[in-house]
């Protein structure tokens, strides 16, 4: 027994969906997700923050104090660089010490965009261990 | 003389069946990789950075906004540092794996960014990124 839906005879005429215009269809839509779309924005420099009261204590000759002023001037240690340098500085000190921490102190009236490219000569330099220290100074006219 | 192709043109012919499948592939990428802006958030210029990444898992990131004069909102809702710290503690606790986005203007003293962080410390969302743009030197 023959269920067939089809009719039979009278030669059954192809069935057609036209999809010729499909295309265009999808390219319509393809434009509305590109015009639409932002690609992903964001994007940046990764830091893990240090726990409330979980600090560790590091003992002070394998810190590494970096440090930014107010007027957005650069100290490692003691003595002034240009931030290109700080990475080759940077790197080297880990060479010689590789347990080495850095701290970076930053003014709080220093610009972020300097922080910011300190910070990233820091990454350059592949420093593992950065730390950003809060600096609690000239809130009040200095301490 | 003897042409070669003299026989009867064939008529040129291009497939485009499967023109809908490219094109429907195409939409497929541009959906996956689309995502609508919820927030307006502030107009800030980002600093530049080298080592600038790309953060992978787009949803779970939370973004703070702050603009030149220091002015900080999350969602687009003005705050400040004490309210980041009981918005960003509901957040940490609805998802751990979040990551907050600093978006901050290259110009900010570094002191609002500090306060944030230390903000950020307290609703314990430990995982921050500073939103760069990839370049090399300062703008």
């Amino acid at each position: 027994m023959a269920l067939s839906l089809r009719p039979r005879g009278r030669g059954a005429a192809q069935p057609n969906i036209p999809t010729a215009s499909m295309g265009d269809i999808a390219f319509l839509i393809i434009i509305f997700f590109m015009t639409t779309s932002i690609f992903s924005r964001e994007k940046g420099l990764k830091i893990v923050l240090p726990e409330k009261g979980a600090e560790t204590k590091i003992k002070s000759e394998n810190i590494l104090t970096v440090a930014v002023n107010q007027t957005g001037q650069v100290l490692i240690g003691e003595r002034v660089v240009n931030i290109p340098e700080v990475s080759t500085l940077v790197r080297e000190e880990i060479e010689k010490n590789p347990s080495l921490a850095v701290a970076l102190r930053v003014s709080r009236k220093a610009p972020y965009q300097v922080m910011i490219e300190v910070f990233d000569q820091l990454k350059i330099a592949k420093a593992e261990r950065i730390s950003l220290m809060p600096v609690q100074e000239e809130e009040g006219g200095g301490q | 003389m003897t042409r070669i192709g003299l026989k009867k043109a064939a008529t040129p012919n291009i497939p485009t069946a499967s023109t809908a499948d490219i094109a429907f592939l195409l939409i497929i990428f541009f959906m996956v990789s689309t995502h609508f802006r919820t927030e307006k958030g502030l107009k800030i210029n980002l600093p530049r950075a080298e080592m600038t990444e790309r953060i992978l898992k787009r949803r779970n990131v939370a973004a703070i906004w702050i603009d030149a004069t220091g002015r900080m909102t999350v969602q687009d809702n003005w705050v400040n540092p004490s309210t980041i710290t009981a918005l960003m503690s509901e957040k940490v606790i609805e998802n751990p794996e979040i990551v907050v986005l600093l978006q901050a203007d290259k110009d900010v003293k570094y002191g609002f960014v500090t306060d944030v962080l230390e903000a950020l410390k307290d609703a314990r969302a430990l995982k921050v990124t500073f939103a760069t743009s990839y370049g090399k030197g300062g703008g």
